[in-house]
């Protein structure tokens, strides 16, 4: 059941409906049943594998919570090691072995292994092993009822494509008995509104460009191929933030508020700024669970002490940072898929931002000896654009079909770049007036973005207008999504959400 | 000004859902992409017909059965059986309620509506071998599927279906709206009076020899290789029998067709079931077979790998009713009495080899203009067009006419066995003064393609520029007394020449550029009108066209066909084909234009190379 069917709005309304008639205590086991209810339409039998692991962090859980009461002596620190161990074995190992057992097996030469890969299995796990280690680390009280927990990894909105939760926040929330609220729906409408505004509208008529060079990047100039990853950029975020708006606002209906995934990623003026903005629960998971640890792991320590003795000045401070940084990357980069694009793009990343804090310091004079503070417009927009090339650069690695294919493509952009080629455009099988709508919807969601990004509040300015403005708003995206998701389709074929798949 | 809560906001988005929930269902409901409504604006149904017959067919019956009393149902081969014909030997106003991709239970389902809801005389029900593969299967919901009054289930779904159903149906409907000519397109591809498929395109396309067939529909040529199994005919053979007892009930006449079936198709299913399937269907009602014979062996009686031509369904009704004139290959249509068993169908798998030269003929045409009166000149005279003539002669041909031609393609009439037809265009005075006697000395015949308007003419009509004269019509009758020449038409006024006539010029039968489309026809049919007159003047009627220039129009040559003509010519330096049973072969057929003079032999080389 995807988030832009029929079937997806019908569903809601009804779980809606049935949810705010409830009597506040079992309100929680309708949202269980209509989330599990929702996997079976859409993953069918593989909810056996989000069981599993449902059950297996419960169990894990249960057990932290038994050796927290106890004495913290070394045996029971030991035991509880051992325990967030073997429960993020058991659950990354599934991981592994659905996602890239396929892969390993053909490496050495076996193959025919190629299992269905279940509907949101990796945030579904990311999600769960976070809950275990947070049992681990005592930040939120062990839960009892299994079907609570169950809720907690398998809650519909967020199941697809995240956002990836927190136990402490979200699981008091998803059990709350609730009251009708108005505000929370009425919000909870205009972001799912701006959701598929995204999706139907954006993401997939850039998707018809993107897919047709990608089906054969050698074919194409240069200019067109970097028109189609410039495309392919567009698509991405509308996608991908589309998807999550949509989630969010289906919960916020319900009364359950998700983190929050993007904030205005294309405005980021830096690489490491934009991690902060793009996907920023995967980032955050990453941070909390992998770097952190990371960092304060006694080898890393030790390391630490080791290159700050022998390596003046500041690169020797930062190597354990960098070296944890490449890490978390590469980590990133593999969890896309199993390809050496990925691998290349989490280096990328890696190095550049790494690179940044070193040269941090050369920035900082150079800005000096020039009088601009980091305040100044040109100065940001210059750092916006370079963000957002060097943001361009590596998305040629994450969407061309190989790694040969993504270097071979921006080779072709950056030594055979000629405008006249770009007419090619048209050629791909979006028409011209698609073009335009896809680029203006795009620039309506970046003057959007722009007037929050100065602070300015969006659904909160709109309901100070008078009852007319407000109803345009409600009109103009219904309006739009209608007409030009729907209706003005082209022949092309609607596509899911990219990040289904991860 | 008080402030919109947020449940004023939920109730004026609700309303505005509401609100374009309605909007699209009046849109839906007004563009009526397929009929479900009765097209009660548009009344397009040949465009609804064309997204889903099912529903449009219906519901075009449920305003016009009036004007029926006979239907033919079945799968899409259906259509090939021309309804003019099958009114013409049935005596009887049939519809055509061919639907493409029905099983016989759709087919079932049909005519049950039909007989309880409609008046009916005849019921010819047409059985596809293909009927036995698939039975009762669920489809698409929009464009496949049955009204409820004719399948059941819920009406109230069905019409809901329709009314939110996506919009870009209807919006496709308007901006076809917009595209539609005069001849069909993949859009309309229905004939809605006649119910079955606008073939006036691909009935009027040339065809000839095997070798230009097959490269112009090289699905032939590689024909798709398949093994299927009839899992269906016992089902397939119990719906027969529910429409044969419905008919039966009713008092309706009950006539069972076979579609004829394309060699390599029928090659997709085993021998065994083949015979099954026949078998089964002589179980439970005599019929008549036209499924496998020397027709499945030749594509060019196909228009693609499933469906047969309307002139192979002409020959078939020509066939039942044992119309003698009309050319019938001897093998094609058995009629099996009930029990008949599929023992008959051996004569196609263990007969013979297909003789396609028994049904073909080659037919070189040769075209003048004016014949010189300089006998000294290096230009096409006298003395040449006579050693010409006597080399054709002597090489052993015998000039034959139009007629000859048409007469073999229809009625199997056999032409000698090296036929040649001897054409003259423009209609010059030379050709009365010079080639008639030469022709009249040889007796060989020939056919004169004259400008309506350059009749008795020496000077440009409009202009006033001279020419070389023409002959009039006193002349003209003169020569057709005489049996050896034909008058036919080279348009009336289609042959313009720049700088001769004002501009914009007329280039044959192709549509100036500043004229639209109804305009054009407009003109053509004028046209087509003038050139009868003059010819009845002259004793004859236009059944041949030369196409001035040699220029051929697809939609031009359809509106002259709609006008009588049943051949026409251009000048591609080719031999044609023809084919009994085909009349298509008449179509743009070749001509060797002789505008400077060639030896005699040079001439036979060039028919015979």
């Amino acid at each position: 059941m995807a988030f832009t069917s029929v079937s997806f709005i019908l569903f809601m309304a009804a779980v809606l409906a049935l949810y705010y008639l409830l009597p506040g205590k079992v309100q929680w086991l309708l949202l269980l049943a209509a989330s599990w209810g929702f996997y079976l339409v859409g993953g069918g039998w593989t909810i056996v594998y989000l069981l599993l692991t449902t059950l297996t962090v419960y169990l894990a859980g249960r057990a932290l919570g038994a050796l927290n009461s106890r004495k913290r002596t070394d045996k029971v620190k030991g035991l509880k090691k051992l325990t967030v161990l073997i429960a993020a074995l058991l659950c990354f190992g599934l991981l592994f072995v659905l996602k890239y057992g396929g892969y390993t097996l053909r490496l050495i030469g076996v193959k025919g292994f190629e299992p269905l890969l279940p509907l949101g299995i990796s945030f579904y796990i990311f999600q769960s092993v976070g809950y275990v280690i947070d049992c681990y680390r005592g930040k939120h009280p062990i839960e009892k009822n299994p079907l609570k927990l169950a809720l907690f990894t398998s809650f519909f909105p967020q199941m697809v494509q995240g956002p990836i939760g927190r136990c402490h926040e979200l699981l008091p929330q998803l059990t709350a008995p609730r009251r009708l609220n108005w505000d929370s729906l009425k919000y909870g409408i205009q972001l799912a509104m701006w959701g598929y505004f995204k999706k139907l509208i954006i993401a997939e008529r850039a998707a018809v460009i993107v897919d047709t060079v990608m089906a054969e990047p050698s074919a194409y100039p240069g200019a067109v191929t970097a028109a189609a990853v410039f495309f392919y950029c567009i698509q991405l975020y509308c996608d991908f933030s589309g998807g999550i708006d949509i989630a969010r606002g289906a919960a916020e209906m319900l009364g359950v508020e998700l983190a929050e995934n993007f904030r205005r990623p294309f405005y980021a003026v830096s690489l490491a700024d934009y991690w902060r903005r793009w996907h920023i629960t995967l980032g955050g998971w990453m941070r909390d669970y992998l770097f952190y640890p990371l960092t304060l792991s006694k080898p890393f320590i030790k390391l630490g002490k080791a290159t700050r003795s022998r390596i003046p000045g500041k690169l020797g401070k930062l190597i354990p940072a960098a070296l944890a940084t490449f890490t978390v990357y590469f980590v990133i980069g593999i969890w896309h898929g199993a390809s050496f694009r990925y691998i290349v793009f989490g280096l990328w990343n890696g190095v550049l931002i790494t690179a940044s804090f070193l040269l941090e310091g050369s920035y900082a004079a150079f800005r000096k000896r020039l009088r601009i503070t980091d305040k100044n417009l040109p100065w940001r927009i210059f750092r916006i654009l370079r963000t957002n090339l060097l943001v361009f650069v590596g998305r040629y690695l994450t969407r061309a079909p190989g790694l040969t294919a993504a270097l071979s493509m921006l080779w072709a952009t950056f030594t055979g770049f000629r405008l006249s080629d770009l007419g090619g455009v048209l050629d791909l099988g979006l028409a011209p007036s698609d073009i335009v709508i896809t680029l203006t919807a795009m620039a309506a969601v970046l003057a959007l973005e722009l007037y929050q990004e100065l602070g300015g509040h969006v659904r909160a300015g709109l309901e100070k207008r008078s009852w007319f403005i407000q109803w345009l708003g409600i009109l103009a995206p219904l309006t739009a999504i209608l007409i030009l998701g729907i209706l003005l389709r082209g022949d092309y074929i609607p596509s899911a959400f990219i990040y289904q798949q991860y | 000004m008080k402030r919109l809560s947020s449940r004023g906001w939920l109730v004026m988005f609700l309303l505005t859902i509401l609100l374009l929930a309605f909007l699209l269902a009046a849109f839906n409901f007004v563009t009526d992409p397929f009929g479900a409504f009765g097209d009660r604006f548009f009344t397009w149904w040949s465009y609804d017909e064309t997204n889903n017959p099912r529903v449009a067919k219906l519901g075009y019956l449920d305003r016009h059965h009036g004007e029926y009393d006979s239907y033919i149902l079945g799968c899409s081969a259906t259509s090939s059986f021309p309804t003019e014909a099958l009114n013409r030997y049935f005596d009887a106003k049939f519809y055509n309620m061919i639907v493409y991709g029905a099983d016989m239970r759709d087919t079932e389902n049909f005519c049950r509506y039909i007989l309880d809801n409609y008046e009916a005389k005849n019921i010819v029900l047409n059985v596809y071998l293909g009927n036995g593969l698939s039975y009762g299967v669920e489809d698409d919901p929009l464009t496949l599927s049955m009204p409820a009054r004719a399948e059941g289930g819920s009406e109230l779904k069905y019409y809901l279906r329709y009314l939110f159903a996506n919009p870009k149906y209807g919006a496709a409907k308007l901006s076809a709206l917009r595209k539609d000519t005069y001849l069909q397109q993949d859009f309309d591809v229905f004939d809605e009076k006649t119910g079955a498929y606008d073939k006036e395109r691909r009935d009027l396309e040339h065809i000839g020899g095997m070798e230009s067939y097959l490269e112009a529909y090289p699905v032939f040529a590689q024909y798709p290789w398949a093994r299927y199994d009839l899992t269906e005919t016992e089902n397939t053979m119990k719906s027969v029998a529910a429409i044969r007892d419905m008919c039966a009930e009713k008092g309706v006449n009950f006539v069972v067709v076979t579609s004829p079936l394309y060699c390599d198709y029928a090659d997709y299913f085993p021998r065994e079931q083949v015979e099954e399937f026949y078998s089964a269907l002589a179980e439970v009602t005599p019929y008549w077979d036209f499924s496998l014979s020397s027709v499945s062996r030749d594509p060019r009686f196909f228009y693609d790998s499933t469906h047969f031509r309307n002139d192979a369904g002409r020959m078939a009704l020509a066939r039942m009713f044992g119309d003698g004139g009309v050319y019938v290959p001897e093998d094609f249509g058995v009629y099996v009495p009930r029990g008949g068993g599929a023992g008959h169908l051996s004569a196609y798998w263990d007969g013979p080899e297909l003789d396609r030269a028994a049904y073909t003929a080659k037919v070189p045409i040769i075209l003048y203009h004016d014949i010189d009166r300089d006998e000294t000149a290096a230009t096409m005279n006298g003395p040449w067009l006579r050693g010409q003539l006597t080399a054709l002669k002597e090489a052993g041909y015998t000039s034959v006419t139009f007629n000859d031609l048409y007469n073999y393609v229809m009625y199997g009439v056999e032409l000698p066995e090296k036929p040649v037809v001897i054409t003259f265009d423009d209609g010059y005075a030379s050709n009365y003064e010079l080639a008639w006697p030469i022709l009249k000395e040889l007796d060989m015949k020939a056919t004169i393609f004259v400008i309506g308007a350059s009749v008795g003419k020496d000077t440009y009509k409009d202009t006033g520029v001279p020419m070389n004269p023409h002959f009039t019509v006193e002349q003209a009758r003169e020569m057709i007394a005489s049996g050896l020449i034909s008058i036919q038409s080279h348009g009336y006024d289609l042959h313009e020449v720049e700088g001769r006539d004002p501009d914009p010029i007329r280039q044959g039968i192709l549509r100036r550029e500043d004229e639209t489309e109804e305009e054009y026809i407009k003109f053509l049919r004028s046209d087509a009108e003038k050139m009868r007159a003059l010819l009845s003047e002259m004793g004859t009627e236009p059944r041949v066209l030369a196409l001035p220039y040699g220029y051929p129009s697809e939609l031009g040559e359809a509106i002259m066909a709609e006008e009588g003509i049943r051949s026409t010519l251009t000048t591609e330096p080719v031999t044609n084909e023809l084919i009994k049973g085909l009349p298509q072969c008449l179509y743009d057929m070749g001509r060797y234009g002789i505008t400077s003079p060639i030896s005699p032999e040079e001439l036979i080389n060039m028919i015979e190379g």
